[in-house]
């Protein structure tokens, strides 16, 4: 046990630079969505059916390095100057996210003693970009304060996809102490954008014992920018934003691009109060073969000005010269060749210890009859983004008021912040279940100062037979 | 049925109260955001030229050119960028000389009609082989006078050789640099 805890600690210190967007609803047993997060978690019902478009809202938008306030305060001082501020302070490591998901179906029902089916439909908005430090600052202050700096085009690296996900799962008591979990699932991307993998670097160097002042170096570019369904957006002349989101929306159910992932997981009771859990989430790629655009620039050019050569008769054409070599060995070319991306993986595992022992109705899945009133655990949650695993880790104690209602406090630690603490809450009314969950609770009163918050909203009718 | 409306009816509190934290947002002014500027300085390598005493013999005589001039279009002076974004030009010339004598130079920006928008003119001291001179002037433009480099496209680099009777021979190097500041809004 120790062991385990160091372990988990020891993740936390060596990358302390992911996040999970909905750790509160992770390991809560009588939540269907539980289910979404770990197709092998420990459940206490016997079916649920989620009331359309609202069995779960989740919302989650964070910025490692900057906050509206470090922007936008209003204390008089220049704008422009506390951007300058923010984009130094920030690294190319700092990112922007933006997830938002939208229950569109949700159902499950019990098939017998040791499975439990569930499935639904699900829209998702992905938007992940890590900070463009070196581009940025070059196009905000340009090269003069950075001559002999190198700036690199690596640091642009960005996903963003609208998806309507398909999905099945399989929850199968194994035996008495395991339980795993499966859940297959299509993908039908609406918009894809993806640019990743960019190389190359600009340089001013100084050059005293060279023919100019300086020598401009553009060396190994290669930056691409993949999209699916973005074409068909800017060949419409007439496209405003209203028709943009309309056209989206109309592609919503299998007009896009088609995917395939899995979810696997497993729950393990080690003793009467150990329960281990583990999950993988959206193992899987998505095909980009539709609507497909990319768009490539490269090459590698250095110049140190035009060299007029004093002709006895007129002048040349120097700037056209110029020109064709710049175009010559940077290039630019657009394409339309099928693409594959992966979705980003997240991974959860945890521990959960339960005391204060209430004979309330079992699960019943587990073969001890004793539920507890409290449980408390650790959890670690990553995503895999296209620089490494965001992680957090998150401490919780879930607190089982009655029969009725249930509460959630957790506290996490990720890359925004330090003093992140969680509130969730459900409740049940004979078979109608609602429940909320916030994240980064503290930040609330004022989020412009915060880093990050998510929350997650939903009602669903849940059954339990033993009920 | 009671419970289930007692159950939408602590959900919409809920509702309310999420949305009420949400529209939490103090000590900011997003108008702000109109007062946002993106102010690059580019510095930026203009034009360069080496020459010898062959660059000014006339080639069919053989003859000293005392003059000799060659015209740059710079098209990127007809840019939007500059069009419009342009706050501030400061230009910096540099020439080192070992020819053993003076040569005036002129440095003449001109529109598509050849109407001269503004210049730098300078002597370029005499040198000699084992000691070039080397001379650099710079030449600010901004404020209302930007509207000068805005109408520029070309820019005329033009020599006159001075006479004092000793032997021509040496080099003249040249380079060039601009420092363009922008505001884009």
């Amino acid at each position: 046990m120790i062991r385990l805890v160091c372990c988990l600690i020891s993740i936390v210190i060596i990358k302390s630079a992911f996040a999970q967007d909905k750790p509160l609803l992770y390991n809560v047993d009588d939540l269907p969505q539980t289910l979404m997060t770990n197709p092998g978690a420990q459940i206490n019902f016997t079916g649920h059916i989620g009331l359309p478009f609202f069995s779960q809202i989740h919302l989650s938008a964070g910025s490692t390095g900057v906050t509206l306030h470090d922007i936008f305060r209003d204390d008089g001082s220049n704008i422009n100057m506390r951007i300058r501020q923010a984009m130094q302070k920030m690294d190319n490591t700092d990112y922007f996210s933006v997830n938002q998901q939208l229950e569109v179906l949700s159902l499950g029902w019990k098939l017998d003693r040791k499975n439990y089916l569930s499935m639904g439909i699900y829209q998702e908005l992905d938007l992940f970009s890590y900070f463009p430090k070196d581009p940025a600052i070059l196009v905000n202050e340009g090269n003069s304060n950075y001559l002999d700096e190198n700036f690199y085009f690596d640091d642009l690296s960005l996903t963003a996809e609208i998806m309507t996900v398909y999905h099945l799962g399989i929850n199968h008591k194994f035996d008495k102490r395991l339980t795993v979990g499966a859940r297959a699932k299509l993908y039908s991307s609406i918009f894809n954008v993806e640019s990743t993998g960019n190389t190359g670097r600009f340089i001013t160097r100084t050059t005293p014992n060279g023919r100019n002042y300086y020598k401009h170096e553009i060396d190994n570019l290669d930056v691409l920018v993949n999209t699916a369904g973005f074409a068909p957006l800017k060949e419409k002349d007439s496209m405003t934003v209203e028709k943009a989101t309309a056209e989206l929306l109309s592609r919503s159910f299998f007009g896009g691009n088609v995917g395939f992932g899995l979810d696997l997981g497993f729950s393990y009771i080690v003793d009467e109060q150990f329960i281990v859990s583990g999950s993988v989430q959206d193992v899987g790629a998505v095909f980009q073969r539709s609507e497909v655009e990319n768009y490539r620039y490269f090459g590698s050019y250095k110049t140190s000005g035009i060299e007029p050569l004093f002709p006895e008769n007129g002048s040349k054409p120097y700037w056209d010269e110029f020109e064709d070599e710049v175009n010559e060995n940077l290039q630019d070319e657009t394409t339309n060749e099928s693409y594959s991306t992966w979705r980003p993986v997240k991974a959860n595992l945890g521990i959960q210890f339960g005391f204060g022992a209430a004979f309330l109705p079992c699960n019943y899945l587990t073969v001890k009859k004793v539920r507890y009133m409290n449980l408390i655990g650790m959890q670690l949650n990553g995503v895999r983004r296209p620089k490494g695993f965001v992680t957090r880790f998150t401490t919780y104690w879930d607190r089982k008021i009655n029969e009725k209602h249930r509460l959630k406090v957790g506290y996490s630690i990720d890359d925004y912040s330090f003093t992140n603490i969680g509130l969730m809450y459900t409740t049940t009314f004979k078979k109608f279940n609602i429940y909320l969950a916030v994240n980064n609770l503290l930040a609330f009163p004022n989020l412009a100062k915060a880093n990050n918050a998510s929350l997650q909203l939903g009602m669903q009718f849940v059954f339990n037979r033993e009920n | 049925m009671k419970s289930y409306l007692l159950a939408f009816k602590k959900l919409s509190l809920l509702a309310i109260l999420a949305t009420t934290f949400l529209a939490c947002v103090k000590d900011v002014d997003i108008n702000q955001k109109d007062d946002i500027v993106l102010s690059p300085a580019a510095d930026v390598d203009l034009v360069i030229y080496q020459l010898d005493e062959n660059d000014f013999k006339d080639s069919l005589t053989g003859a000293l050119k005392t003059v000799i001039s060659d015209t740059v279009r710079l098209e990127f002076l007809d840019d939007d960028y500059i069009q419009k974004d342009l706050t501030s030009v400061e230009l910096f010339f540099k020439h080192k000389n070992t020819f053993p004598r003076e040569i005036e130079s002129k440095i003449r920006f001109l529109s598509e009609r050849n109407q001269e928008q503004f210049s730098k003119n300078y002597t370029i001291s005499a040198g000699a082989h084992n000691n070039p001179k080397t001379i650099e002037r710079t030449k600010l433009i901004e404020n209302d006078s930007i509207q000068l480099v805005r109408r520029s496209i070309k820019m005329v680099v033009e020599l006159e050789v001075q006479p004092n009777g000793s032997t021509f021979e040496g080099e003249l190097d040249f380079a060039s640099r601009g420092l363009f500041r922008f505001d884009f809004k």
